[in-house]
């Protein structure tokens, strides 16, 4: 090879990258709006992005996948936990996390910061980034919901879910009201004993958690809530 | 050495040495966050995102500080001139230094721009866009004077003028996520795949011609085409950390293309490495400066090139991205990278700045930090691996939470750890081996071609 050559591959290479690189980031920006509802970043999204930024929160947990790992991805954080559950997480995380074996800093939030991160946490859960991640996947909530609705024809569970209108705070798959952790997420962690003690008194495993108490659910009748729920997990993969 | 100003070299190294011991410390007790169950009331003062925030910040702070010292080593010897200002060079160590430690200081008290690995708060990059200015005008000055144009200055000047451009895209703040995503990776991508590959090419391309005795014209070359290779798949191929950020979907392709054909530029540098070795005019001497100079260029091949091709496909990175697995290719790439070449080039350069005779030294303490450290980091980025491979399967494949699938991830932590302590006890005889440096003790003609004599050493 000569060098009159190797200058050529040079000068070729790098503006052939150059180019290809700018003309994409151009038209990326002209998408960028459309893909991530950018009309629904209002002042307090913006806040809630400063108020994230200034507690370093990206420096444990990921956000789209970037940042650190110590601490669960944040992308779809809205939709799997609902805004109640990341309110009580942000306000007082010494006591949602007393049993983790890892731990979150207080981090002293003021009451509008924690409304704010919520917010910003809700719109980035919209954004359209090729359904990643894979664990919190929309496809995967639907096809949860098609088996919730198979399900609820012969489970007694499902007609109790009904009937107390759980879905008014927690998700499953589409529906559900958002405030209150989805029943997949809880499917994944606990067991259908578990679930039915909890449901007679909350407080005493989530102090502050703000979920009303079911005890006059028979044992029964919890135990098969609990069994529903449960049996929302998926044991192997998708 | 053969002149005056190279000597600004010496202070510039000692700082980045002692960094890095603290940097590795840290580091220690990131990986004791992940295996044992730290207090409430710990974590509620010295959270892990302060230690990680400390712990990059002080390997990016060392390793510039290592480059810039390189380049006033070699600046001179390059252009045949004295630095313009030496003074400045002085001055600017004592700013960027000064403004690291204060970086670092105020993490503590919760002082941050809140972004992964730009965590310097705004007012204090300020400071840093001067310290960059001293810098480049200082050698483009230089260099300008001089008129001795060559190579190795270009892509030498090119890589600092663009790596403290990028550098000004990390400072705004960006309202919406995906498009401060976009750029934040402007900043780390384009450094480590871009300008820091145009630093290491020049620096490399320097240590060969010094250390091998080829002739300029082969090595300068060679130089050529590898950063032709390094931008073409470099730049374009930023696209394989826009697939999951909401951009468009062709980042697919392209980042997936570009970025498959990174590890050709790498491997380019092993062959012409082992070329230029090959060919060389001069023995292989002093054979701990070779050892980490070839260590370096395999260790960069492996850990940027392979493991970093390993995960960079969409298909697989839609199940590893930001996982474990990235942090395994991220320790390995940069030790091998960057690492093993500023401590290469400290090697090369501290006998001729010490004034010993021939350019050898006592090496024996030194081959126990090389080994110590590179097995050392190589056994941690492996446990980092299983780490991840497991996190990607339980939780990305299966579905868990991310807490359960954390669980058996903490005993590799601990073995991250137990390598982690090879790691610090590797680097601190590597910085006490280099600031205790002394000359070679059976060198008896310290003039050019003894080779014979000194070769009796023991390695």
């Amino acid at each position: 090879m000569t060098e009159k050559t190797a200058k050529w591959i040079f000068w070729g290479g790098t503006s052939v990258s150059l180019l290809l690189f700018l003309a994409l980031t151009v038209d990326t920006h002209r998408q960028f709006a459309a893909l991530t509802h950018a009309d629904k970043l209002s002042d307090q999204v913006v806040s809630g992005k400063r108020a994230f930024e200034k507690h370093n929160c990206n420096d444990c947990h990921t956000v789209l996948g970037f940042g650190a790992y110590y601490a669960p991805d944040l992308t779809r954080a809205y939709t799997r936990l609902g805004e109640a559950s990341i309110q009580r997480r942000l306000e007082s995380p010494e006591i949602a996390f007393v049993d983790s074996y890892r731990k979150m800093p207080h981090q002293k939030l003021s009451e509008q910061e924690v409304k704010d991160i919520v917010a910003y946490l809700a719109w980035i859960s919209q954004i359209e980034n090729q359904d990643w991640p894979p664990q919190h996947s929309e496809k995967r909530w639907k096809r949860s919901t098609a088996r919730m609705l198979a399900a609820a024809r012969v489970s007694p569970g499902a007609a109790v879910i009904e009937q107390e209108q759980c879905l008014a705070c927690h998700n499953l798959g589409a529906t559900g009201g958002n405030q209150a952790i989805r029943f997949e997420w809880i499917a994944k962690r606990r067991d259908s004993r578990w679930i039915a003690d909890f449901l007679e008194d909350p407080e005493k495993h989530a102090p502050g958690c703000g979920m009303p108490a079911y005890p006059h659910l028979s044992l029964a009748q919890r135990e098969s809530v609990g069994e529903f729920i449960a049996a929302l997990s998926a044991p192997s993969g998708r | 050495m053969l002149y005056k100003t190279q000597r600004i070299a010496y202070p510039y190294f000692v700082v980045a040495l002692l960094l890095f011991v603290l940097q590795v410390i840290v580091g220690l007790w990131l990986a004791t966050n992940y295996f044992a169950t730290i207090p409430q009331s710990v974590v509620d003062v010295f959270p892990f995102s302060t230690a990680r925030a400390i712990h990059t910040n002080l390997l990016v702070l060392w390793l510039l500080l290592g480059f810039m010292g390189a380049t006033f080593y070699l600046i001179p010897e390059e252009t045949q001139r004295e630095l313009e200002w030496p003074r400045l060079a002085i001055a600017q160590l004592v700013l960027l230094a000064g403004t690291g430690v204060a970086a670092v200081v105020g993490f503590l008290f919760g002082w941050t721009q809140g972004r992964p690995l730009l965590e310097i708060p705004r007012p204090l990059d300020l400071l840093v866009v001067v310290g960059a200015l001293m810098f480049l005008a200082n050698v483009g000055v230089t260099i300008i004077k001089a008129r001795q144009w060559t190579v190795t200055q270009g892509s030498l000047l090119g890589g600092l003028t663009f790596l403290a451009l990028l550098y000004l895209i990390g400072i705004p703040f960006y309202n919406n996520l995906a498009v401060d995503w976009y750029y934040w990776w402007w900043v780390i991508h384009l450094w480590v795949e871009g300008a820091w590959e145009l630093i290491a090419a020049a620096l490399t391309a320097f240590l060969l011609m010094k250390m091998t005795g080829v002739e300029r014209g082969v090595v300068e070359k060679w130089l050529y085409v590898e950063l032709g290779l390094f931008l073409l798949t470099g730049i374009a191929g930023t696209g394989h950390h826009y697939y999951w950020l909401g951009a468009p979907r062709y980042w697919l392709w392209v980042g997936g293309i570009f970025s498959a054909l990174e590890p050709f530029p790498i491997l380019l540098m092993v062959v012409d490495t082992y070329r230029h070795t090959k060919e060389r005019a001069r023995p292989l001497r002093p054979s701990l400066t070779w050892l980490y100079l070839l260590g370096g260029v395999v260790l960069h091949f492996v850990g940027a090139g392979l493991f970093g091709f390993a995960h960079t496909l969409p298909q697989i990175n839609y199940y590893t991205h930001g996982s474990q697995v990235t942090v395994s290719h991220g320790h390995l790439a940069f030790f091998g990278a960057y690492v093993l070449l500023n401590l290469t080039f400290f090697y090369f350069a501290m006998p001729h700045l010490r004034g010993f005779p021939g350019g050898t030294y006592d090496e024996k303490a030194g081959h126990w930090g090389f080994w110590l450290t590179s097995l050392g980091v190589l056994g941690m980025s492996l446990s980092f691996a299983v780490a991840g491979v497991l996190q990607t399967y339980l939780e990305r494949v299966q579905g868990q939470d991310f807490m359960i699938a954390q669980r058996p991830i903490r005993f590799w932590m601990f073995v991250a750890f137990l390598h982690g302590l090879a790691v610090v006890a590797g680097v601190a005889v590597i910085v006490w081996h280099l600031l205790t440096l002394k000359p070679g003790a059976e060198v008896r003609e310290p003039a050019k071609p003894a080779p014979e004599k000194v070769a009796a050493q023991p390695v």
